[in-house]
């Protein structure tokens, strides 16, 4: 049976259409109350996720993402479909819209005060990610982070933390609690989970912060806490190369990166202990002065 | 009360003052409408000009704003793509021309603003072809993957090679060396085009308006993918009621008699008009006459349908029906009675497959996009 949801992500809001099990119990655990049922609410994209039709319904099953009447990607086996889901409203922000600098970075605040972590994957910024959210700090994404032109000023858009492979054990066993998603197995980045982030961040999910600092996390296992301030055209070039919307922007890209990367703190730190990681940022990055 | 039709769609550009009648929730489906056509962009053009953009709802304001600042972009993004192109190609070619939406981006007509498309079409001379895709290569456009049966069509019956795509920043350019295929038999003799070409003042050719009007409308009219038949219907209403002085009409009607598009130019005269309302002169539509069909009747039925701005939440009555006379008359147009039976065959073989097996049955499966 096909079912419509509405998904109020602030700043944005999604129509979700979907008849596959899984994305509707993965779409309830993950966001619980800030899915509804769809009933005419005003919604900035209407998304879709169902199965491939012709023998692909039975024989090794796929899904379908679409954006309205567009297919951005090519199908996935059925069970990848609610990270599809996920991709695919990733996609749809970062192919629509261009009234924020988007950038591939997780981004945490504590009180309005937000920190970025663009990082490759591989390099645990996931899973630092998850161990801030759950201990103090307020989640405002993972993925991408929405900074608005002209300021240092970025905008929530609460969403689940995607975790990857050995993360995936770490995780659950930090946050027995935690809300997890189906593993969709044997992406191009290995097994992939969702965890939706304490209820503190999607409370606060309509709050601005104010960006203090940029932070490119290493997880480097037998390695102390070691933390070297970046030089400022290098932060500035790895905040060009994860931007989504950089080029379209053209001038108000620019602009806005170079204001963030002069107005803040930047470091790049290697590390195999959170609350080591949690403890430097507390007392060095958020502080003044 | 929250449907919306297509007749609504075309009456918001035609008339920017209904922007004030419509509820929250038929704007969500205009916005997915003129998403799906490209053509946010361009209704934000005009509602800007004609003043009621800063009285559209917020929710309105930032999806056409959005629409707006890609359109820009693109702009941009294709003076970029051009500079590279002539400079890749000089001295290799006897012409290289900016064909539809790069040709109107480049030029300074208001047709340019708020065009979106997804290919950079150019026209050069047909000797210099091979040379072009070969140099192209060294400068880091790859073919793109096409299967071996529409390589064949390609090179055998097109007017154009397979398209090309920049590895780098991924545009992708379609090379032609006239604008309808050799093998309809109505493939113009080019130079009647090349008379009209126009430089701008960066210096790159371009058609003249009332010839970038006729390739427009044979683009439309002369083709069987209405697809985006209601975007290029614009765009000819554009071209018909911008500084469209007696020059214009007198060249684009000679143009249309000296390739053999004067039939073509009688619909578009007649769509446009009935669609837009657009102001087409007396001594224009007299000297049309003599091209309307017996068929007309049909051909108004089929073509008021195809040219709407259609999609699941707008979709005129008997539109599938309308579509398929197009697209069946359309390939009739273009390919001579036994290359069109071969052709559908080969076609219809692998379509058939995708329809047992599923529409992706061929293609390899990504493990994440």
């Amino acid at each position: 049976m096909v079912s419509d949801f509405y998904l109020d992500l602030h700043p944005f809001s999604f129509k979700v259409t979907s008849s596959i099990p899984q994305v509707l119990t993965n779409l309830q655990t993950i966001y619980g109350k800030n899915l509804v049922k769809y009933d005419g609410q005003l919604c900035s994209y209407e998304l879709s996720v169902c199965k491939a039709s012709g023998v692909r319904r039975i024989i090794r099953p796929q899904a379908r993402f679409l954006c309205d009447q567009k297919e951005p990607f090519k199908p996935l086996s059925l069970q990848k479909s609610y990270a599809f889901l996920e991709w695919g409203m990733n996609w749809t922000i970062a192919a629509n819209e261009v009234q924020h600098v988007i950038i591939h970075s997780a981004v945490l605040a504590k009180g309005d005060k937000a920190i970025l972590f663009p990082a490759p994957p591989g390099s645990g910024k996931s899973t630092l990610t998850a161990y801030l959210a759950h201990n103090g700090w307020r989640l405002l994404s993972d993925e991408m982070a929405l900074i608005i032109p002209g300021t240092k000023t970025v905008v929530p858009f609460v969403r689940p933390i995607c975790l990857k492979n050995q993360s995936i054990d770490i995780a659950k066993n930090l946050f027995p609690d935690g809300q997890f998603s189906d593993i969709a197995k044997d992406t191009h980045k290995g097994d992939v989970i969702h965890l939706s982030p304490p209820q503190i961040s999607w409370d606060a999910g309509k709050e601005n912060a104010e960006l203090v600092g940029v932070v490119f996390p290493n997880y480097t296992a037998n390695t102390d806490l070691q933390i070297y301030q970046l030089d400022k055209r290098q932060a500035f070039m790895q905040l060009v190369d994860n931007a989504f919307n950089y080029s379209v922007l053209r001038g108000v890209g620019f602009s806005t990166l170079a204001n963030v990367i002069e107005g803040v703190k930047t470091f790049e730190i290697f590390h195999n202990e959170l609350a080591e990681v949690k403890d430097f940022l507390e007392q060095e990055v958020i502080t003044d002065g | 009360m929250d449907d919306i039709n297509v007749s609504l769609v075309i009456d918001l550009y035609k008339k920017p003052l209904k922007t004030k009648e419509l509820s929250l929730s038929q704007w969500q489906k205009v916005i997915l409408v003129l998403r799906h056509h490209q053509l946010l962009a361009r209704y934000y053009q005009r509602f800007v000009e004609t003043g009621v953009f800063d009285f559209l709802p917020e929710y309105c304001r930032h999806h056409f704003i959005n629409g707006d600042v890609i359109a820009q972009n693109q702009k941009i993004q294709v003076e970029f793509e051009a500079n590279e192109l002539v400079g890749a190609l000089k001295g290799r070619v006897e012409y290289l021309i900016f064909l539809k939406g790069a040709g109107y981006s480049l030029s300074d007509h208001p047709v340019g603003n708020g065009r979106v498309y997804s290919d950079i079409d150019v026209l050069v001379d047909k000797p210099s072809i091979v040379n072009v895709e070969r140099q192209l290569l060294h400068h880091g456009w790859m073919p793109e993957s096409v299967n071996d049966y529409d390589d064949k069509y390609y090179r055998k019956w097109a007017h154009e090679i397979p398209p090309m795509r920049q590895s780098k920043r991924g545009t992708i350019i379609d090379i032609h060396h006239n604008i309808v295929p050799p093998i309809s038999g109505r493939a113009p003799n080019v130079s009647a085009l090349i008379k009209e070409v126009i430089h701008t003042n960066d210096g790159y050719a371009i058609l003249s308006p009332a010839a970038m009007t006729l390739h427009s409308i044979v683009h439309l009219f002369f083709n069987e993918d209405m697809k985006n038949g209601y975007r290029d219907l614009i765009d000819i209403h554009m071209f018909m009621s911008k500084d469209a002085d007696i020059n214009y009409w007198r060249t684009l009607l000679k143009l249309a008699q000296d390739t053999g598009f004067e039939y073509e130019l009688f619909l578009a005269c007649r769509y446009v008009t009935r669609i837009f309302d657009t102001e087409v002169p007396d001594y224009i539509i007299a000297a049309l006459a003599k091209c309307e069909p017996r068929n007309i009747k049909l051909l108004d039925f089929m073509f008021t349908k195809v040219l709407t701005p259609v999609h699941p939440y707008a979709s005129p009555s008997f539109f599938l029906m309308a579509e398929f006379f197009i697209l069946v008359r359309g390939h009739f147009l273009k390919m001579p009675t036994h290359i069109l039976i071969y052709h559908l065959i080969s076609k219809g073989c692998i379509s058939i497959t995708c329809a047992l097996l599923g529409k992706h049955f061929f293609e390899k499966e990504l493990k994440q996009p």
